[in-house]
């Protein structure tokens, strides 16, 4: 489909965008920005980079009128404004695509995109169809967008659904984008197509404010560059001659080794295997039912081997990490750890034989309310018999308190007491305590989903180091995880889902990013 | 603790200004009222025993509310299991021939067993059917009151009585006086330690309050969540029975008609007041029941209605739920902003 590149003029220029002197304090205690002055010049690619908690989306959201600052102003164009909500924001030209896409499934793309804001004719207040067809497509000429107006929401990619919530915005006539980590969601293939579309959106006029944990990308895509650490500024550079090592540098203020350190080590004997894992979850609202199974996966993970689960999110992933824990029940299939059946074993007869690291800290992996010596001891409670007294009845305090100190030494965990809220820790820390609670349990097979997701550089290094011990001391590591770099750096096998089904299994040195992706995204190697 | 200890007495403060401003606007004298409400309740030695005696029934209820709603359950069934538990006491009381070291504590774990089984009931139908408890336990507290009414006028009914009431139970099940004070102090003092000891030691415990925060969490560290349901509405009826035992036992000696009335309901707000804490269903039994016992007395010498005792709880339930959230968090901003005027390099928290 091509398209004339017709600059549409934004109908509400906004001039320059400046952040002064923004200042949030987030009970309890978080000071997650501090003193931040940065200016947005109209037209621009800003990518806003930093770790996590390095305060980049409250940063955005403070713009957006999602939070309130507790000191500081917002300016556009010379003027201060002060926004009580997003549709104040959209009202003054500035829009933003959180990470969750928010479409309705059931309605086409240019209903979506009109929802709120419908064209209306006639003395009842009608939808007119044909103009708000007409409105939306003009839209996506005019901004060379690859979308049919036409297409069911539901039925469209990832990458798709996410122009619409893009597209959603241009309509609103907003001149400035802020993106919140929009390839989060993508797989490789589509991250070009979007910076593409980034492009000619600026091209169109368009300013866009981009938040990325990806060098990569900030440096193909990006004007300026705007460094955040732990709430302040840090630099605002062009990003023309800005180096890898040296944007890195700027965000953790350090050194960041990016080179796999997977030393070769021959495996053991198989210690996991699923065969023909079948998993029929209920099916839920509209979306199809058979992308929402899992179909015949069968998996094998030996000793000191890492096994890597690729695939973009919602392929299956979830009900595999589901059937192994006994979250879902198995339709079909066999589990095993070292030859014992788990298939429908119960959760605590699972937990003698394996460790679960959580890709959801605060739903599945703690619960953030509760005092991080209570998250500490989590099945612990029940399989080490060094807490409990009494034949498990009772908990054994001192036992507790030294076994949180043996904890908080072996994984390095910065804590102010052993009884404050789990919550008060900081994303890295969090992890350092779940990771470090489950591979205390020293089991032989070790489920780990999306260990590292939304973890700052310098943690998920840390994690990594531990994952690569876990193969050094002989332990069977299944790695789910829809970062393809790290799965590259550590595993040693990588098994590639779609839909449900294990489309290849390949060892890590004999394959590529771009072959793995493809598989991601098609289900099948790429032809030639 | 001592930041809910804070918040708490800012909002009773302040509910009882507005309390204040309500008598003001009816022409009564506030001042006066209040210090006939303290002198009537905790003023001299015996209106200490009444307050502490009120308080029983009020701080199990809550007990039993307070470990439910902390644990997960949604066990609206103090009312019922007070019922129930009154009446097992009852009937022990009535038929059992045991001497009084015996009777007693027989009573009293048939009060639990009372509470227990109306309780279990609910968790019964949640396990076989996965009825809900929350509106199992509140239309079981229907049947409750109608069933034991039933058998207040009929079987167990007094023949000399002019209204619903089953005889005296037997003097060797009567809770002793312990000078001015009731034994039955002893009983909650008991229930609430226990409580605290499995709350904080018992492992069973530990799954029971990280299910109650977190159930998906528990449940993939390996906690039954199934069985600590049951468990936990077991005993959760057990206290709220015990509370309907120890009123027969302790106070009129028989089941009367309308017994407890309140009692139920009151441990139900005292859990959320306290936001289901131990320490503090403890410390809200006993300021809400001082306000019930004062009323009485506030009455004799005041001109303000004892009902006023209601708006004034009322206001105080909706002031301290209402304030404590946003007080909690001001708190936090100033001492946020105190540690970042300290310590400005101080690492956000991701």
């Amino acid at each position: 489909m091509t398209v004339a590149q017709r600059p549409a003029a934004p109908s509400r220029a906004t001039g320059l965008i400046e952040l002064r002197h923004i200042t949030k304090v987030f009970p309890p205690n978080t000071l997650a920005l501090d003193d931040v002055s940065v200016t947005f010049q109209p037209g621009e690619i800003h990518a806003l980079v930093g770790e996590n908690g390095a305060g980049k989306s409250t940063l955005m959201k403070v713009l957006y009128g999602l939070e309130a600052a507790t000191a500081g102003e917002v300016r556009l164009g010379g003027r201060p404004v002060r926004f009580r909500g997003p549709g104040d924001a959209i009202a003054r030209g500035l829009g933003m695509v959180h990470q969750e896409i928010l479409l309705v499934d059931e309605y086409t793309v240019w209903e979506n995109v009109v929802l709120g804001a419908e064209p209306v004719a006639g003395p009842l207040g009608q939808l007119n169809t044909t103009l708000a067809l007409r409105a939306v497509q003009a839209k996506i000429a005019a901004f060379g967008l690859d979308l049919d107006p036409a297409a069911r929401a539901g039925d469209l990619s990832v990458a798709a659904r996410q122009k619409v919530e893009i597209l959603k915005l241009l309509y609103r006539d907003v001149s400035v984008l802020i993106l919140d980590e929009p390839t989060a969601v993508l797989a490789p293939q589509e991250v070009p197509q979007l910076f593409a579309e980034l492009r000619r959106l600026r091209a169109g006029g368009q300013t866009i404010l981009f938040i990325s944990h990806h060098l990569d990308e900030v440096l193909t895509l990006c004007d300026q560059v705007t460094v955040l650490r732990r709430g302040r500024h840090v630099a605002t550079r062009a990003a023309a001659g800005l180096g890898k090592p040296e944007l890195a540098r700027l965000m953790v203020g350090r050194d960041v080794v990016f080179t796999s350190r997977r030393s070769p080590h021959p495996p053991g004997g198989v210690v996991f295997s699923a065969d023909a894992l079948t998993v029929r979850a209920p099916s839920a609202g509209g979306r199809a039912a058979g992308r929402e199974r899992l179909r015949d996966v069968s998996l094998s993970v030996r000793a000191g081997e890492i096994v890597g689960v690729a695939g973009v999110e919602g392929n299956g992933q979830f009900e595999l990490v589901g059937a192994l824990m006994g979250l879902l029940p198995a339709a079909a299939g066999r589990v095993r750890v070292n030859g014992r059946d788990l298939t429908h074993a119960s959760i605590l007869e699972r937990r003698r034989h394996l460790a679960f690291v959580a890709q959801d800290r605060g739903r599945m992996g703690a619960s953030l309310a509760a005092p991080i010596r209570d998250n500490a001891i989590m099945t612990h409670h029940r399989l080490n018999p060094a807490l409990t007294a009494w034949r498990g009845w009772l908990l054994r305090p001192a036992a507790v308190g030294r076994f949180v100190d043996e904890l908080r030494e072996r994984y390095a965990v910065t804590m102010r007491a052993a009884g404050a809220p789990f919550r008060s820790l900081s994303g890295g820390n969090q992890q350092k305590v779940i990771l470090g609670r489950e591979l205390l349990l020293d089991r032989p097979f070790i489920l780990l989903d999306q260990p590292t997701r939304g973890l700052d550089v310098g943690s998920t290094e840390y994690v990594h180091d531990q994952i690569l011990q876990l193969r050094a001391r002989d332990r069977a590591v299944l790695l789910v995880s829809a970062d393809l770099e790290e799965l590259f750096r550590l595993a040693d096998r990588i098994a590639v889902m779609h839909r449900g089904r294990i489309v290849a299994d390949l060892p890590t040195d004999e394959t590529t990013l771009a072959a793995v992706g493809y598989l991601m995204l098609e289900g099948r190697p790429a032809a030639g | 603790m001592p930041r809910s200890f804070l918040t708490a007495l800012a909002g009773i403060l302040a509910a009882l200004l507005i309390g204040a401003g309500v008598m003001l606007a009816q022409g009564y004298n506030p001042a006066a009222t209040y210090a006939a409400l303290f002198e009537f309740s905790l003023g001299d030695v015996d209106s200490l025993a009444t307050t502490l005696k009120n308080a029983i029934p009020l701080i199990l209820t809550g007990l039993s509310a307070s470990v439910a709603f902390a644990s997960g359950p949604v066990n609206l069934g103090q009312p019922g299991q007070l019922l129930f538990g009154a009446l097992l006491a009852t009937l022990g009381g009535l038929y059992l021939p045991l001497p009084a070291p015996l009777l007693i504590p027989s009573l009293l774990a048939l009060a639990m067993l009372g509470g227990a089984l109306w309780a279990g009931l609910a968790a019964l139908l949640r396990r076989a059917f996965d009825m809900s408890e929350f509106i199992v336990t509140l239309m079981l507290n229907s049947i409750a009151d109608l069933f034991t009414f039933w058998a207040i006028t009929g079987p167990l009914a007094d023949p000399d009585a002019f209204s619903p009431m089953t005889p005296a139970i037997q003097p060797a099940g009567w809770l002793p006086e312990w000078g001015e004070f009731s034994s039955a102090l002893l009983v909650l003092a008991l229930a609430a330690a226990g409580i605290w000891f499995v709350f904080q030691r018992w492992t069973a415990g530990y799954e029971w309050r990280l299910t109650g925060q977190n159930a998906l969490f528990a449940r993939l560290g390996g906690c039954n969540i199934s069985r600590n349901f049951v468990a936990v509405m077991l005993t959760t009826g057990a206290l709220a029975g015990l509370a309907g035992g120890l009123v027969v036992m302790a106070g009129p000696h028989r089941f009367l008609k309308g017994l407890g009335a309140n009692y139920a309901w009151d441990g139900v707000m005292i859990a959320v007041v306290a936001n289901n804490s131990l320490p503090g269903t403890l410390l809200y039994g006993l300021f809400f029941s001082a306000l019930q016992t004062g009323a009485l007395g506030m009455e004799l010498i005041t001109a303000v209605p004892s009902e006023f005792i209601q708006v004034l709880q009322a206001v105080i339930v909706l002031v301290v739920v209402a304030s404590r959230g946003r007080l909690s968090e001001w708190l936090d901003v100033w001492a946020a902003r105190r540690r970042a005027r300290v310590k400005p390099l101080a690492p956000a928290p991701d």
